[in-house]
């Protein structure tokens, strides 16, 4: 008579199944987990016509060194979700620069139609609070006319 | 007898055998449908305030914006002005590089141009590959 199980006796006692009464709450603490480390950002995006480019590139950068100045098409300077006249962008990035640890970078996020006076002048405020990274935020251009290189 | 049956087949509990397929369910939907706003646009760096650096005009190609977005073109010291479109400041810079790879871009906007001609000067001069660009003002 052959013996069962090519002669090796199975007597082990565990359970030889991953147990999955408690797979859910695995799921729902990976699931509150990652709801609850989400950090928004809580300023408000403002709407503003954005300029195209082709040579539009990821700002390499952490999140929370890079800080939004939108200017609007009437001059209006907007940072944090405050309305700053232009003499004192300086005053308000200055802060911000130190507070990063000179890792600043500025997305300058202006409206298309912005008359350049205004871009500059925030530009010469940016230069005095020593936040001299700067991007201009645009869009990339959706008709792709050229080839990319 | 009584009304109710007692030897009703209708389960009364909630089946929870599929609790976790529905957490992963949930999980995964929210992992896909989280959009990161990326943050894009042209990097430039500013000069350090008060950084005042001379440069020979032989190196410098002015490019002039003007308000209905014209885009006038001058070499160093030459008078003569080449009147362009944004977009063929690229080929004009890949031309005049080949020639001078210490050439730089003095971007010079009127006051009263909108920002977008800029953006399309600035992006024609990095499609070009070019690093060494000033962003002034036109004066007078």
């Amino acid at each position: 008579m052959p013996i069962r199980g090519g002669g090796f006796q199975r007597k082990s006692k565990a359970a030889s199944q991953i147990p999955t009464c408690s797979m859910a709450d695995i799921a729902f603490l990976l699931l509150i987990f990652f709801m609850v480390s989400t950090a928004f950002r809580t300023e408000r995006s403002r709407i503003i016509a954005w300029p195209v480019a082709e040579a539009t590139e990821k700002i390499d950068e952490k999140r929370q060194n890079i800080v939004h100045l939108w200017i609007h098409a009437d001059g209006q300077v907007w940072i944090n979700d405050q309305l700053v006249p232009i003499p004192q962008v300086s005053n308000v990035v200055a802060p911000l620069y130190v507070a990063t640890d000179r890792r600043l970078v500025v997305a300058i996020r202006g409206d298309r139609e912005a008359p350049y006076r205004f871009v500059d002048a925030v530009q010469k405020e940016l230069q005095e609070a020593g936040a001299v990274r700067v991007t201009f935020a645009t869009r990339l251009e959706q008709m792709v006319t050229r080839e990319v290189r | 007898m009584a009304l109710l049956n007692p030897k009703s087949k209708v389960s009364s509990d909630i089946p929870d055998a599929s609790m976790a397929d529905i957490a992963f369910l949930l999980l995964i939907f929210f992992l896909t449908t989280t959009v990161f706003n990326e943050e894009k646009g042209l990097p430039i760096v500013l000069p350090e305030a008060a950084e005042e650096v001379a440069v020979s005009q032989r190196n410098v190609l002015h490019i002039i914006i003007q308000p209905n977005g014209i885009v006038e073109i001058k070499r160093g010291e030459s008078v003569q002005v080449q009147q362009v479109r944004p977009a063929d400041v690229e080929a004009i810079w890949r031309q005049d590089v080949a020639a001078n790879p210490n050439l730089i871009a003095a971007v010079k906007t009127h006051p009263d141009a909108p920002y977008r001609f800029m953006v399309d000067v600035l992006d024609a001069l990095q499609s070009a590959g070019a690093e060494r660009i000033s962003l002034q003002i036109l004066e007078g």
